[in-house]
């Protein structure tokens, strides 16, 4: 880096500082919309587009990168306190989230959360800033076979889930693969097992299942209790004390912060790849080289780490290609690109030349939006874990008609209400006789895309298998993968044998 | 060691459900893709093809179990009369009328309904001046922030038609 680009960074990263005005009242805007199912970032900035185009470009660019951060942060919030993911890129969150909070540790889950979400998006900045004609490349190597690797990495999740009961946690996990399988064939057209719906052409969408799957079967089994967390005592007063025991351990696991943070990057700038398998990918390879993985779901505090690093990490990951290559990573990112095309900003290197504040400051406005967003959400937490203390009976039909209400914004039919009902039946069932439903969660979300990747491979393959193993990064991956399913029993093992030895 | 001498059955029906709808399912989407291209049929196939052998080894393991006297055909772990005493089987009704009448009546007017009543459903009555308020504010705040601010596409019906023309004039 040489000194003019230090000295324009610099003047950007104050010059952004002063827009505090509209970052902080941004912040909240994308916490309430990144924690209600439906309501992404993308949609908030489709709806305010006459606000953002009326704004001149660096404020129009500090405004969404804010929300697009904030609402990345605020997806996490009531999955650790409810079990509802606000997008699909926070699934993973309430596999130890939500435990913690049921145990009384909601405080320290959300500042876990937030610490974990704050280093993960501003470290992943300086590296995307730093590495930007590296990273921007990676989307080049990445094919069809590649991806198929990077997506089994994230269904391998199912297995480690169904720990406890091997078959039921594959059953639901298939299951999930055969409902993510639902609409037409990405080569022909042929649609399959639609029951006859033209709405589930476009295949299952993942708002509706994510609510029914983690809302509304959650809102009906928490009925049975006054209140989330397990003991019924009187809610504890608000207190620093759990913020600051929440921070400590979210600190003392920073090596884990940054790992997972970077997977997040790498997933994040591959176009087409999104949060929600960075989150499975990052939990998977964290429980893998776990020395505790028999902790993760029981309210490991490196389960949650894990999936929010990462899915902060694919915020600045998504940048990359749309700023150095002008192909938008994510749907947010997409609408970026519509905003600063509008304002007459053309993408590509020569963007870090011509107009270098433009280009080096949306990496700032997500750095300094990460500092804002720790310095005034981490004291909420104390207040924000409250919710997990509010009675059932006022919460869980609060939770359902929201969520419901959210599991239609996103196509505006009808029908995705129904859908979401009917995943929350299956749900419930699935809850209340022992499946998994993040298995089956897995399964709807990265089952279409494994299976598009598989079929364009063997598309271009003409029918031939051996595709699979025909890259030499492909094979790479496979070697990674095939390591990260076995060295973990081989650690496992080890940790037996050494447990058995002084026993004897 | 007495705890698990004294171990209720397992409730083998309720398990079954799952797998059952499993195989269901799979054989349905089976037969929309057979006379489809390869395409639409080898992913699916192969998902399929372990769905049903994972549920066939479920079965087997059922029937070892029943075969015992582990377990029982019973559907305890799913419904009980406790669903009846703590107010789920009246939010189900209410759940599925709130879909059912959230495009007609609009967002607004269903989501104060819906709240009001599954909110007394599930206290027993209890508190209803309360809860009747909480479920208007909550309404009314849905709808100032999702239909009157960010103008989505919630459901509208007669009380958001009625606020517009109200806005509109002054």
């Amino acid at each position: 880096m040489d000194s003019s680009t230090a000295s324009i960074l610099t003047e950007v990263f104050f010059e952004t500082l002063g827009y505090w005005y509209i970052i902080i009242p941004t912040i909240f805007l994308g916490l309430i919309v990144g924690g209600i199912p439906g309501f992404s970032a993308a949609n908030t900035i489709i709806i305010l587009m006459p606000l953002t185009l009326a704004l001149d470009l660096q404020s129009g660019l500090v405004f969404m990168i804010s929300l697009y951060c904030a609402a990345r942060m605020g997806a996490g919030i009531p999955a650790i306190l409810v079990n509802i993911p606000g997008t699909a890129g926070a699934a993973a969150t309430p596999l130890d989230g939500y435990p913690m909070a049921k145990q009384g540790k909601g405080q320290q889950a959300l500042a876990i959360s937030f610490v974990a979400s704050c280093i993960g998006g501003l470290l992943t900045t300086v590296i995307a800033l730093a590495a930007m004609p590296i990273l921007a490349r990676v989307g080049f190597y990445m094919h069809s076979v590649e991806m198929i690797v990077v997506m089994l990495f994230g269904i391998s999740l199912i297995a480690s889930i169904a720990a406890q009961d091997m078959v039921k946690g594959l059953i639901a996990g298939f299951l999930g693969l055969m409902i993510g399988s639902i609409g037409t064939d990405v080569v022909y057209a042929t649609p399959r097992g639609t029951f006859g719906f033209l709405e589930l052409y476009d295949g299952v969408p993942l708002i509706p299942a994510l609510v029914g799957l983690f809302a509304v079967s959650e809102a009906f089994v928490i009925i049975e209790k006054r209140v989330i967390v397990n003991h019924d005592g009187e809610p504890k007063a608000p207190n620093w004390h759990d913020t600051f025991e929440g921070v400590t351990i979210a600190l003392k696991r920073w090596v884990h912060i940054v790992w997972t943070s970077v997977i997040g990057l790498v997933i994040g700038v591959i176009p087409g790849a999104g949060a929600s398998i960075a989150s499975f990918v990052a939990y998977q390879q964290s429980r893998s080289f776990s020395k505790t993985p028999e902790k993760y779901g029981t309210g490991h505090p490196e389960g949650l780490i894990a999936p929010e690093s990462a899915n902060n990490g694919v915020t600045s990951g998504t940048l990359v290609p749309l700023l150095v290559l002008g192909i938008p990573g994510g749907a947010t990112a997409a609408i970026m690109l519509v905003v600063m095309q509008f304002h007459g900003v053309s993408f590509g290197p020569s963007l870090f030349e011509n107009q270098p504040k433009v280009g080096y400051g949306m990496f700032m406005a997500m750095a300094v939006s990460y500092v804002f967003m720790f310095l005034t959400i981490l004291p909420l937490s104390r207040y924000m874990s409250h919710v997990t203390t509010i009675p059932t009976i006022y919460l869980a039909p609060m939770i359902i008609s929201f969520t419901l209400v959210g599991g239609f914004v996103p196509r505006e039919y009808m029908f995705d209400m129904y859908l979401a009902l009917a995943f929350g039946v299956l749900g419930y069932i699935a809850r209340r006789t022992g499946y998994h439903v993040a298995a089956i969660l897995i399964g709807v979300i990265l089952g279409p895309l494994l299976e598009k990747y598989f079929l364009w491979s063997l598309k271009k393959s003409d029918g031939d298998i051996m595709v699979l193993f025909s890259s030499t990064l492909g094979n790479i991956l496979w070697v990674a993968f095939a390591l990260s399913i076995i060295l973990p029993m081989v650690f496992s093992m080890r940790r037996k044998r050494k447990i058995e030895v002084p026993a004897e | 060691m007495s705890s698990e001498h004294h171990k209720p059955p397992r409730q083998i029906g309720g398990e079954l459900v799952i797998p059952i709808l499993a195989v269901g399912f799979t054989i349905y989407f089976f037969s929309t893709i057979w006379n489809s291209p390869w395409t639409a049929q080898v992913s699916t196939f192969l998902i399929g093809g372990i769905l049903l052998l994972v549920c066939a080894i479920f079965f087997i393991r059922c029937a070892v179990w029943l075969g015992r006297g582990e377990g029982t055909l019973g559907f305890g772990n799913l419904v009980t009369m406790d669903d009846i005493r703590t107010g789920r089987i009246g939010l189900l009704a209410t759940t599925i009328g709130y879909v059912a009448l959230i495009d007609t009546l609009g967002f607004t007017l269903t989501t104060f309904l819906f709240l009001a009543v599954s909110m007394l459903i599930l206290a027993r009555g209890k508190n209803a001046v309360f809860i009747t308020l909480i479920s208007a504010a909550m309404a009314l705040t849905g709808w100032a922030v999702f239909i009157w601010a960010f103008d989505t596409r919630f459901p509208r019906g007669w009380f958001e038609t009625t606020m517009k023309a109200v806005l509109a004039n002054g």
